[in-house]
């Protein structure tokens, strides 16, 4: 009889260990190449990934967010703005992705979508709560924003949504190349990107540049297969470079800038760069915490008007970053309050 | 070492760093001829050579290579000398520059800087003022202990455990972006290296140098037991408290603009001592001259390595460490 109980036992165990493939009926393989299961209605989701939570909003989906993560509760000025009812959701993770497991099991999401960055991260978390973690992320890459959001979308059920996002951010794009159609590749500036508070720190491929019409003269310097990578580089190699105009990160508010317009035009190293000569320092958003898919449509458009600004001579940041936040999160005026948090009011007329 | 040889090598090492710094003004991304670095070099004191120079020549000669160059001579002879000085003052060979709290209380400083202050408070300065701290904290609460050697080198410890722990939680609520900056700070280069850097650092370093290396003879005193240096006259309390004072305003003065810069101070005097031996006299200026070297060395290799650059810190081990075991080997010992 104990005989027969144990071996039923044992029958029945692999049922508790797994998610019954009966019930699984998504199958998503993710940034790191993970396939992961996921049940047929993802109703409550969990977000330790900027990116995708905005996406998540964005979709029409924030009732279904069940937590918040650190960098968009403490950090991320714009993401209170779009969306200021996170303050009433718990906080699930610390900086570094530190997560506590019961907070996570308790809250029982359906999906926990992770940061691609660490995956040990990703593997111990799935492991631990037998929630499915997908990690995603469009590692600053147009074509994997695209793909991300139509994922989220399916998943969601929000497919009509991301094809409507999907269509009015392809519009935008190709609005700004045809007013750039018949550019002579002379005319394209040659931009030197500051980002993550380093002057010398820059990504080595930055999609909003290129479909702007400028030149990353950083591009190549790393190999690209793993999506926008950052390379400090040397002083005397931006000097070599010789870039037309420098673009300053300027997603942070202004006092927790360490390189401002003004400390790169004052530094005697820089002297000689054309940028500098000219006065062609200014900011732009660049990556925060990857992107926000409002903000990489402005900002692509405003750089393209800084690039060419007889070509975008029309062009008003402010309006069009209210036009396209209200498209997105339909909220009005986000982006003025964003400009005011940044300063970006001054920077709007940079060319 | 025969004497011939000895004074040979030592004159050899003396020389190295201003070899090394006439090769690293050629080494970096733009190829300057040593007859246009010459006339660039010269250009403010013969003005007509400065008409046929690009701007940029000028600029990178000027703004970019000399400050840098001229800073790794000064951080790497100041964190050489120190590491020689205490270890000499502790008797104990494993102590290096930053034992008392000086890379912890800096950390922390340049932390509070990035991620509390922001451009507000620049962390050039706040790392000197928490490295000065540290170190003020470890002799305040070490200074009425029966053995005071031991108790200064525990409190060091404990001090720098302390500031660690700080960091770790200043670190655990920044944004992921002003950590950035932080770990590049931490990891030590010396791209961010002007004049104005040097108008600071430079003078305090130079000044703190040339005591400790004035003092140099009396580290063989210092060096041996207190009852054996009272006997020949010295005066103890007072001798390692400038010690302590002027290795911990030098080290600051170089962590600060440098960021922690590992192994420099605790390699190159064992490194000297293994080629030319454990008197003082010639530890201290060779350990000043072959930390610049190494520095020096470390720094060229950084920028020039590949496209992008990487810290020094990371180098400075790459060099020394190796160097350090193709040494011991030989020589079978290390020196105490």
């Amino acid at each position: 009889m104990a005989k027969a109980i144990v071996l039923l036992f044992l029958a029945v165990l692999p049922a508790f260990l797994r998610p019954s493939s009966a019930q699984s009926t998504a199958a998503i393989t993710d940034s790191l190449g993970r396939t992961t299961l996921l049940p047929p209605k993802v109703e409550r989701v969990l977000s330790l990934q900027p990116e995708i939570t905005r996406l998540v909003v964005a979709l029409g989906a924030a009732d279904r967010l069940v937590g918040i993560d650190y960098f968009l509760r403490a950090h991320d000025d714009l993401f209170k703005l779009v969306f200021p009812a996170q303050a009433r959701l718990p906080l699930v993770s610390m900086a570094n992705y530190n997560v506590n497991l019961e907070v996570l099991a308790r809250l029982a999401p359906d999906v926990i979508f992770g940061p691609p960055e660490d995956g040990n991260v990703v593997e111990a978390i799935e492991t631990k709560t037998r929630i499915p973690v997908v990690a995603l992320s469009s590692m600053g890459r147009f074509d994997r924003l695209l793909e991300e959001l139509r994922l989220v979308g399916r998943l969601l059920g929000r497919e009509e949504r991301a094809r409507e996002l999907e269509a009015s951010f392809e519009s935008r794009l190709a609005s700004i190349r045809k007013k750039l159609e018949g550019l002579p590749p002379s005319a394209k500036p040659k931009v030197f990107l500051s980002f993550w508070n380093v002057l010398t720190n820059t990504p080595v491929s930055y999609e909003p540049v290129n479909v702007a019409g400028g030149l990353n003269v950083a591009e190549g310097s790393l190999p690209a297969y793993a999506g926008t990578l950052n390379a400090v580089v040397a002083v005397e190699r931006i000097l070599a470079w010789a870039p037309d105009i420098i673009l300053l990160q300027g997603n942070y508010p202004p006092s927790r800038r360490e390189w401002t317009v003004g400390r790169v035009l004052s530094d005697r190293r820089l002297a000689s760069l054309e940028a500098v000569r000219r006065k062609r320092v200014t900011y732009t958003f660049g990556f925060w915490n990857w992107w926000d898919f409002a903000q990489v449509q402005v900002e692509t458009a405003y750089l393209a008007r800084i690039f060419h600004p007889g070509r975008f001579a029309d062009f008003d940041l402010v309006a069009y970053g209210n036009e396209v936040f209200r498209e997105v999160y339909g909220v009005e005026n986000a982006f003025s309050s964003l400009c005011r948090i940044l300063g970006c009011e001054e920077w709007a007329n940079a060319r | 070492m025969p004497a011939k040889r000895r004074r040979f090598l030592t004159a050899f090492l003396l020389a190295l760093p201003f070899l090394v710094f006439l090769a690293s003004l050629h080494v970096g991304t733009s190829s300057i001829s040593p007859g246009v670095m010459f006339k660039s070099l010269l250009s403010p004191f013969v003005p007509s050579w400065k008409t046929g120079l690009p701007q940029a020549t000028v600029d990178i000669v000027f703004s970019i290579r000399l400050p840098r160059l001229l800073l790794a001579l000064a951080v790497g002879a100041a964190l050489a000398v120190s590491g020689a000085s205490l270890q000499s003052l502790f008797k104990n060979p494993l102590v290096n520059e930053y034992i008392l709290g000086i890379s912890s209380g800096a950390a922390f400083g340049a932390s509070l800087s990035f991620v509390v202050f922001g451009n507000r408070l620049p962390p050039q300065i706040s790392a000197f003022v928490f490295a000065v701290l540290a170190v003020a904290l470890v002799l305040l609460i070490s200074r009425r202990s029966d053995s005071p050697v031991v108790s200064v080198l525990l409190t060091g410890v404990i001090v720098s455990a302390f500031f660690s722990a700080l960091l770790s939680l200043v670190e655990y609520f920044a944004s992921p972006y002003s950590l950035q900056a932080l770990f590049f700070w931490l990891m030590g280069n010396l791209w961010k290296a002007g004049w104005s850097d040097l108008a600071i650092s430079l003078p305090l370093i130079g000044l703190g140098v040339a005591v400790l290396l004035l003092m140099r003879w009396r580290f063989n005193v210092l060096s041996m037991s207190d009852e054996e240096a009272r006997s020949l006259g010295s005066r103890l309390r007072r001798e390692k408290l400038i010690v302590l004072v002027t290795t911990t305003l030098i080290t600051a003065a170089a962590t600060s603009v440098a960021g922690i810069i590992g192994w420099v101070g605790l390699i190159v005097p064992h490194l000297v001592r293994m080629i030319v031996g454990v008197d003082n006299r010639r530890v201290l200026p060779l350990s000043a001259a072959l930390g610049a070297t190494v520095l020096l060395l470390a720094d060229d290799i950084a920028r020039s390595l590949a496209a992008f650059e990487v810290p020094v810190g990371i180098f400075t081990s790459l060099i020394g460490i190796p160097l350090f075991i193709v040494l011991l080997r030989r020589a079978g010992k290390v020196w105490r």
